[in-house]
């Protein structure tokens, strides 16, 4: 197997990466592979455990979000997959590009500091080494887009 | 070990048992008789607060001849021995105040001779700042600096400090004395438990709730009665909101309504934000409105024996006005973001009304007139004294019976996590309360606002709406209500509570100032941030400062036309 992997949030930031991923599927004419991360590391700031009714909840609007991409990549006559997942983004993309052996990860590259990005630029090329080294996936970045 | 020792060995032990009973009231009977006189009394702080727990000895010379506690209303009575020696003398200590002794006066002495019981003039102790004072002190200011930092989880945090708390007791007292805070015993006595089960019950209640889909459908039936006009969907995602909050609890309220939110948002071209900020602050707001409302609110009522009849008559029409001054804010704030709004295509409108459906229609009609119930006797309940506590356990285990759920799965339904978090937290601000920052806070606070009930009822609205804004609301109101009693039992015109419900406008609407001010605001935030829209502490100060200046503002202007 071979494919993109690309992982999205959804929203206007992660906009340029998903028209990035679904580009290099075209050019490549391989299947692409939307990834949601749902992560609840924001509930260490209250004091709620009883997490059931949200990770469902958040699987929801993941399968909404995903079907948005799968709805823009359709678009430009590029089949795309999603595939939602529980735990560390960073975790989580490694792991999905090991079980597709995946040939790309498209990760959204901020355009300044400034940009809401779950990578600032050390952590990403920090990242970006780490997945060609434990995947073999090659990294192609996104221009993140100012807002 | 043979039969005939084991029997031995087995009556030996009950004798010993038997014994060591009978050895004290023997030794008390020796001394005492029935029909001895008593000397009793009071103990009170010098805030005129009762001192309970005090130790009160009863000497001649060097010998003690009585020994006894002083009770949760400060008194003490003491048996006197039938030989009334030349001179007593009472005296009085307690941890962390100074010790007194008080020789009896001479006539008193008179009539205990002829068998009278004496009273003794009520005790004044003075407070006694020790090195656990400020101990105590770190330990609860550590406490809030770990849960507003995020450095440890909010529930961590609060059991760092009890273990703190109970280490210096502990194993810094039996070197240095004036370490000592309180014993486990003397800890336990701040936990409020009415809260606790009042929470645990409705804990219960709303995890079969959660999974009908009653809040997608909500959402859903507010997108379809608007038709997709912004100017109506927006008030009226704010209303269903803010109803469900006063009845469930905000954060669950807004992890439920979060979601689909988004993707109406998404569906209809807008920034999610516009209708998930004004949401959050809706339910910010009209979760005050109950008793049930906010954990801030459960923790109020039950201190202050305050019924959820007096929340819905003394706060409703408070909270009405600061929804509508909500609701205009909000739409003028958003005008521009809404007016973009397109509508949906058929595809994201399929999407919506599949998630806009009711899941668990069977369990919802349970649940549904379980509540009912459950809200006819949160009203009509406090005539029969009914705890709030024992309604919500009530409702909990009816609808378990009714509904036969997986057991299991609904005990772990219970965030126990919140229910330790509590529990850890009575015991911390317990803790300062023992040593005395409560006491001098509320001496402050007392001599700042004099007897003037206006001034009075507006230190305490905004002040807890300013803390509340930097500091987690729950600890600081369970920190605040020693004060607020203080002020209610000390300022003319306070008796009728109105303090308390200055303290829930203030700590709930308060948490609109700020991210972190509510638990609620943090979910939001999180959720919006997992669909790429992410909420900024800046961004959130700058929508919910002036928020939080309107709603507190008009809900105060109620409260003083009320109350004073």
């Amino acid at each position: 197997m071979s494919g993109i992997v690309c992982a999205i949030r959804g929203g206007p930031a992660s906009q340029p990466t998903i028209e990035k991923a679904i580009t290099v599927a075209a050019e490549n004419e391989i299947p692409l592979f939307f990834l949601y991360v749902i992560n609840l590391q924001f509930l260490t700031r209250t004091s709620i455990s009883r997490t059931n009714a949200l990770v469902e909840e958040l699987h929801e609007m993941g399968e909404f979000i995903l079907s948005a991409a799968q709805a823009q990549a359709q678009a430009r006559g590029v089949s795309a997959e999603g595939v939602i997942r529980d735990g560390q983004v960073l975790d989580e993309i490694i792991q999905l590009c090991q079980e597709v052996e995946a040939d790309y990860v498209v990760l959204g590259q901020p355009k300044n500091q400034k940009d809401q990005n779950v990578f600032t630029h050390e952590r990403l090329s920090a990242f970006g080494q780490r997945i060609e080294q434990e995947s073999g996936a090659k990294v192609v970045l996104a221009e993140g887009k100012s807002e | 070990m043979k039969a005939t020792t084991r029997r031995s060995f087995i009556l030996a032990l009950l004798v010993g048992i038997g014994l060591a009973f009978l050895l004290p009231i023997r030794r008390s009977q020796a001394q005492t008789s029935a029909d001895a006189p008593w000397i009793t009394g009071a103990i009170f702080d010098s805030q005129n607060q009762p001192v309970e727990g005090a130790k009160i000895s009863l000497i001649e010379g060097e010998q003690t001849l009585a020994e006894g506690l002083s009770q949760a209303d400060g008194r003490y009575s003491l048996p006197v021995p039938n030989q009334i020696p030349a001179t007593l003398t009472l005296h009085i200590e307690r941890a962390h105040f100074g010790g007194v002794s008080i020789e009896v006066p001479a006539e008193e002495m008179q009539n205990l001779r002829i068998g009278e019981a004496i009273v003794i003039a009520d005790t004044i102790l003075e407070r006694h700042i020790s090195p656990a004072f400020w101990i105590a002190t770190s330990i609860f200011i550590l406490v809030l600096a770990l849960i507003a930092t995020g450095f440890l989880h909010n529930t961590l945090a609060a059991l760092v400090g009890v273990v703190v708390l109970y280490l210096v007791s502990y194993l810094g007292h039996p070197f240095y004395k004036e370490l000592y805070i309180f014993d486990f015993a003397r800890s336990l006595l701040y936990i409020d438990w009415n809260v606790i089960f009042l929470i645990m019950g409705m804990m219960i209640v709303i995890a079969v709730v959660e999974h009908s889909g009653i809040f997608q459908w909500l959402a859903f039936f507010a997108y379809r009665t608007s038709g997709g006009r912004m100017w109506l969907l927006l008030p009226i995602l704010m209303l269903i909101t803010g109803i469900a909050s006063a009845f469930l609890d905000n954060v669950t309220t807004m992890l439920l309504m979060t979601p689909i939110t988004v993707q109406i948002a998404i569906s209809t071209g807008i920034n999610p934000l516009a209708l998930l900020i004004p949401e959050v602050m809706a339910s910010n707001v009209i979760g005050v409105s109950t008793l049930v409302g906010t954990p801030t609110n459960i923790l109020i009522g039950s201190y202050g024996d305050i019924s959820f009849n007096d929340f819905l008559q003394n706060l409703t029409p408070g909270v009405l006005m600061a929804f509508v001054g909500l609701v205009v804010y909000c739409a003028l704030i958003y005008r521009k973001d809404l007016a973009v709004a397109r509508s949906a295509s058929d595809d994201l409108m399929k999407k919506l009304a599949e998630r806009g459906q009711i899941t668990d229609p069977e369990n919802l009609k349970k649940a549904g007139w379980v509540g009912a119930g459950m809200l006819l006797m949160f009203i009509f309940g406090e005539q029969i004294h009914l705890l709030p506590a024992v309604t919500a356990l009530i409702g909990a285990t009816a609808l378990m019976v009714w509904i036969r759920p997986n057991i299991e799965k609904m005990i772990e339904a219970v965030d126990w996590t919140t229910l330790v978090f509590f529990i850890s937290l009575f015991i911390v601000v317990g803790a300062i309360q023992e040593v005395g920052l409560i006491s001098i806070i509320a001496g402050l606070i007392g001599r700042l606002v004099g007897s003037s009930l206006m001034l009075a009822m507006l230190s305490v609205t905004w002040i807890g709406a300013i803390l509340s804004m930097v500091i987690a609301n729950i600890p600081f109101t369970a920190a605040m209500l020693p004060v607020v009693g203080f002020l209610t039992a000390t300022v003319p015109g306070a008796e009728s509570k109105a303090l308390f419900f200055c303290l829930s406008v203030g700590s709930a609407m308060g948490g609109n100032g700020s991210l972190i001010g509510a638990s609620a605001n943090m979910v939001t935030a999180g959720i919006a941030e997992g669909a790429g829209y992410p909420i900024s502490y800046t961004y959130f100060l700058k929508k919910g400062l002036p928020a939080l200046l309107i709603t507190v503002g008009l809900a105060n202007i109620w409260l003083l036309i009320r109350f004073l």
